[in-house]
């Protein structure tokens, strides 16, 4: 009783101190910085159901946010379609893109797969340039809408540019996406995934049902960045294919990895750290990739379950 | 130009292109042949070659002397920064997980990629480096094709070194201690065969095989860029995977066939969808026929 | 689990003290011009001729006197390294700084287009040196000005100057299929087409790539009389020593992207000589008003690049508002810049119409001849 109250009294002080945080400090530049790397949370929230959870190796996870982003962006300048309405076809057509992956990759083994989802990366952002007539080709999409919101005395509120509204929202929405996650991770679906990931011809033997549960992982995970990417769209206004590079899709897994697999703690944090060390080592930006390299390098031989990953043996992923 | 000479010469380009995507790819899949690991990292070890035949030109002077001494030297220098690197990759980053998980090895391999492509981009710069012509830019028509001197120098090298490769593999103590280890590694080392000697053996061969490949790139195209590595690897890969993964006269055709069908794609289709085209091949083949066109040759995991 | 959010609040709590203390500065009497543009990545070189021209422009400002009682004037330069989301970041930083008087910037279209809407809500003056493409000034922001032409001009220069003078009436016009080569390509060939002008085929290339060989061949069996390549020089450059290769004799013209003296070196001098290139602007070197500047320049920093000029004039107009502002307010410096009449600039004398644009729209034309570019005349574009 009192380890869970001690955790419901932890849990509530963070999302206080969240929630205040840009009312006590309003430099919009850091609430910006924030922002993104609690997006890259949120990335690295769905990307670990994928690959933590389930074992499966993904490194075309940036297709996912892209879908995401070019549906709310359509569905935006072509219908008028608020933000808050555009949640919701955002993350369904990712998340139908990672089921529709999934089952076409479904006989596909490890080390295979990462290539053939790195392949699908590609070629949608590859289509996502050449089909300058419905997505604006090389120029993206313009004139995106900032979310809208009724508040009580102030009518309808404009997020605009400013820092501090899209703080709130990604702060909701990787909060909600996080107890999702853990909620999913503790229970049957959870322990089933695991299992995938640990043995996958041995789950199947004990009942699994390995299919279902390896598409409801990649459409879960999909959508997420789904998700994400209505919200980045939202948030920039503009949206160009080569934000949703193979760089971006490394960079979540690198996340994932070095928080622990698994881990929603460990990728919600290494999200933070790495999200923002760009910023902090502004001047230093040259060598940001080449210490990314390392550091994969270095954590695979020295911590290979990451920081918060481990006390769960990891085996083969295939 | 009538349409059969017009294919004819879109054919001679692909060869061209074919042979270096041959070159690079037979180092995939001799490294994915012995210890199952698809080396993210080759395609930059491919363009460092080229950066490494760019620094002995600029250290001894493009007219310094014979441009055929000169292409030797660029192909030493090359061969000795390539095997050099696959040697220290395979010793610092890929024995310690080569009992791990898969998915550590990978993500093992392409950080290595980052840290190499990074280290290129902060020694030579992001912007394209010009690779000085060596080979002076005589052609000839044939029948309506054009052929020029450096599209003979490639097909001359990439041919003469898979030919060789062939021969060691085939003929020699060492090629057959490979294939073995290729075959099962456990027995191999069982059998007192040096299998860590011999892996990094392979990574050696299939570096310096790379590393001409990237000279050759930077004689036909005239300038380099830290970034091609990614690109080229990846296709190169789609060749090794499409001969048939391991399987070492399997890549050899996948990359000439490769090469011929993006020209081919580039030419009659579309150019802007070229890469997309090659991806596409590569994850069809993955999902349709992994085997590839020779069938693989990886050992048997239980 | 108890233990994991507490370290998971103390990581919080140093990652906020590290962004802190990053932000707070030391006090000074400084009026900032901020300066954006790609300085590391593939565009970095065009990037630094950019900032030296600025920086040139703020150093004989500082030393004709204080800008503004008690204040000097100092450069702000941030990477936006050719990524719209880091633009915004950059734009973000800015308007956060409250010594940041105006913006110097963009480079790159993609980036200049979000990072205005960020400019205009916070109401501080944005001048744009080399941003070219149209719709940044069509969305109304009155925050937004840009010292060059746009490509809806340069098109339409090129597609004249193709039709009536090279006298070639097959086209095939190739684009790096990015926002800025695709907008003119596009631009090129509506009035190619109302010119009455074959385009026989209109294609993209990969930015990256290196084989151009296959669609040059195929371009070849066409036999056109004149290809077009709207891009960067990289590309550019390759096309034309490929071209050559394949034997492909038709005339060829770049965009002003190519106009950078590497095309040359890259492309060689052989393959190079007789193309054609349309540039933002005539030859700084045949403008009276611009002979200061280029001695100014090539005294500090060398050979001067393709936009360094653009740079200058852009931070000097940017300085003039400033001045004429008379207070450190960015409403004021945004009210004097509407002001502005008349500007004696080195390229002529500025003006600027309602969407901010310039209306010096110079589209000159070189060519490559002895292995130099050559400038051949100032395009009409009507």
């Amino acid at each position: 009783m009192t380890g869970l109250n001690r955790r419901i009294a932890g849990w509530s002080l963070s999302a206080l101190a969240a929630l205040a945080l840009p009312l006590v400090y309003s430099n919009p530049y850091h609430l910006d910085v924030l922002t993104s790397a609690l997006l890259y949370a949120l990335l690295a929230l769905g990307l670990n159901l994928i690959v933590g959870l389930t074992g499966l190796l993904h490194l075309g996870y940036a297709a996912f946010f892209a879908i995401g982003a070019y549906t709310y962006g359509l569905l935006n300048l072509h219908l008028q379609c608020p933000f808050w309405l555009g949640l919701l076809p955002a993350a369904l057509t990712a998340g139908s893109a990672g089921v529709c992956l999934g089952a076409t990759t479904m006989r596909v083994r490890g080390d295979y797969l990462g290539i053939v989802t790195l392949g699908f990366g590609e070629i949608v952002r590859i289509a996502f340039t050449n089909l300058d007539r419905w997505t604006g080709g090389p120029n993206g999409l313009l004139g995106i809408d900032h979310p809208r919101l009724w508040m009580p005395g102030r009518g309808i509120f404009d997020f605009g540019v400013s820092s501090a509204p899209y703080y709130y929202l990604v702060c909701v929405a990787t909060a909600v996406a996080a107890g999702v996650c853990v909620r999913l991770s503790r229970s049957r679906v959870g322990r089933a995934w695991i299992a995938i990931r640990e043995d996958e011809l041995a789950a199947a033997c004990a009942g699994v049902p390995v299919v279902h549960l390896k598409l409801l992982a990649q459409g879960c995970g999909a959508a997420i960045a789904g998700v994400a990417g209505a919200i980045f769209a939202a948030k920039q206004g503009t949206i160009t294919p080569d934000s949703f590079d193979f760089v971006l899709s490394v960079m979540v897994l690198a996340m994932v990895v070095l928080g622990g697999l698994g881990s929603i703690r460990g990728a919600v944090i290494g999200a933070l750290v790495l999200g923002s060390l760009p910023e902090l080592l502004r001047g230093f930006e040259q060598y940001r990739m080449l210490l990314f390299g390392v550091a994969m390098i270095v954590v695979m031989r020295v911590r290979p379950a990451g920081l918060f990953g481990g006390g769960r043996r990891h085996a083969r992923t295939a | 130009m009538s349409s059969l000479q017009l294919l004819s010469q879109q054919l001679a380009n692909g060869l061209t292109l074919g042979a270096i995507y041959a070159l690079i790819a037979l180092g995939y899949t001799m490294i994915y042949g012995v210890i199952q690991l698809i080396n993210f990292a080759h395609g930059e070890v491919f363009i460092v070659g080229a950066y490494a035949a760019l620094t002995v030109l600029l250290l001894l002077g493009p007219a310094a002397l014979p441009w055929w001494i000169l292409l030797v030297l660029c192909g030493i220098g090359a061969l000795g920064a390539c095997g050099l690197l696959g040697l220290i990759m395979e010793r610092v980053a890929y024995r310690p997980v080569r009992r791990a998980p898969r998915l550590n090895a990978l993500i093992t391999a392409i950080g290595m990629s980052f840290f190499l492509q990074n280290a290129i981009m902060l020694l030579y710069g992001a912007t394209d480096r010009q690779f000085p012509s060596l080979v002076p830019p005589i052609r000839w028509e044939i029948g309506g094709v054009t052929v020029t001197l450096i599209q003979i120098v490639v097909w001359v090298a990439g041919a003469a070194l898979m030919i060789g490769l062939q021969a060691l593999v085939m003929w020699t103590r060492l090629g057959k201690a490979m294939r073995a280890t290729a075959q099962d590694l456990t027995a191999c080392a069982l059998l007192g065969v040096p299998v860590d000697r011999i892996i990094a053996v392979t990574f050696v061969i299939g570096s310096a095989l790379a590393s001409i490949g990237g000279l050759l790139f930077g004689l036909t195209y005239g300038t380099i860029n830290f970034h091609d590595g990614y690109l080229v690897g990846l296709k190169a890969f789609t060749a090794a995977v499409l001969g048939g993964i391991g399987n070492i006269p399997g890549a050899m055709v996948g990359g000439l066939v490769l090469g011929m069908l993006e020209a081919l794609g580039a030419g009659y289709l579309s150019s802007q969808w070229k890469n997309a085209f090659a991806f596409v091949i590569l994850v069809l083949l993955l999902l349709l026929k992994p085997t590839g066109l020779l069938g693989e040759r990886v050992a048997e995991r239980a | 689990m108890a233990v994991g959010h507490r370290q998971g609040l103390r990581l919080a709590r140093l990652v906020l003290g590290l962004l802190f203390a990053a932000g707070c500065g030391k006090p000074e009497a400084v009026i900032k011009i901020g300066f954006a543009a790609a300085l590391t990545g593939d565009q970095a070189p065009q990037g630094e001729d950019l900032r030296d021209g600025v920086e040139l422009a703020i150093q004989q400002a500082n030393a004709q006197g204080e800008i503004l009682p008690g204040y000097r004037l100092a450069l702000y330069a941030l990477d936006d390294q050719h990524s719209p989301t880091q633009a915004v970041s950059v734009a973000k930083k800015f308007i956060a700084d409250p010594d940041v008087m105006a913006v110097v910037g963009h480079l790159n279209s993609s980036c200049t287009m979000p990072a205005s809407a960020i400019y205009h809500q916070a109401r501080v003056l944005q001048i744009s040196p080399v941003s070219s493409n149209p719709q940044i000034s069509r969305q109304g922001f009155d925050t937004f000005y840009r010292t060059c032409a746009t490509d809806d001009l340069q098109g339409p220069a090129a597609a004249l100057f193709i039709v009536n003078e090279l006298k070639a009436k097959r086209i095939f016009v190739l684009d790096d299929m990015t926002t800025y080569g695709r907008g003119l390509s596009n631009e090129l060939i509506k009035k190619l087409e109302a010119l009455g002008a074959e385009v026989l085929g209109h294609e993209g290339i990969t930015q990256g790539d290196k084989d151009f060989v296959p669609i040059l061949t195929k371009i070849k069996s066409l036999t056109p009389d004149l290809i077009y390549f709207a891009g960067m020089f990289p590309e550019g450059a390759l096309l034309i020593k490929q071209r050559k290769q394949v034997g492909l004799n038709s005339l060829f013209m770049g965009s002003d992207g190519q106009f950078d003296p590497v095309l040359i070196n890259l492309a060689t001098p052989q393959a190079a000589e007789g193309i054609y290139l349309t540039a933002i602007g005539s030859d700084i070197r045949q403008i009276p008003s611009a002979q200061a500047f280029v001695t100014a320049y090539e005294a500090k920093y060398g050979a001067i690049g393709a936009y360094s000029a653009y740079g200058y004039e852009a931070a000097n107009i940017a300085i003039w508002a400033i001045q004429q502002a008379g207070t450190k307010d960015r409403t004021a410096v945004l009210a004097a810049m509407k002001t502005l009449k008349d500007y004696p600039g080195i390229f002529g004398l500025q003006n600027f119409d309602q969407r901010g644009d310039s209306l010096i729209r110079d589209i000159g034309i070189f060519a490559v001849q002895n292995g130099r570019f050559t400038f051949i005349k100032t395009a009409s574009w009507d």
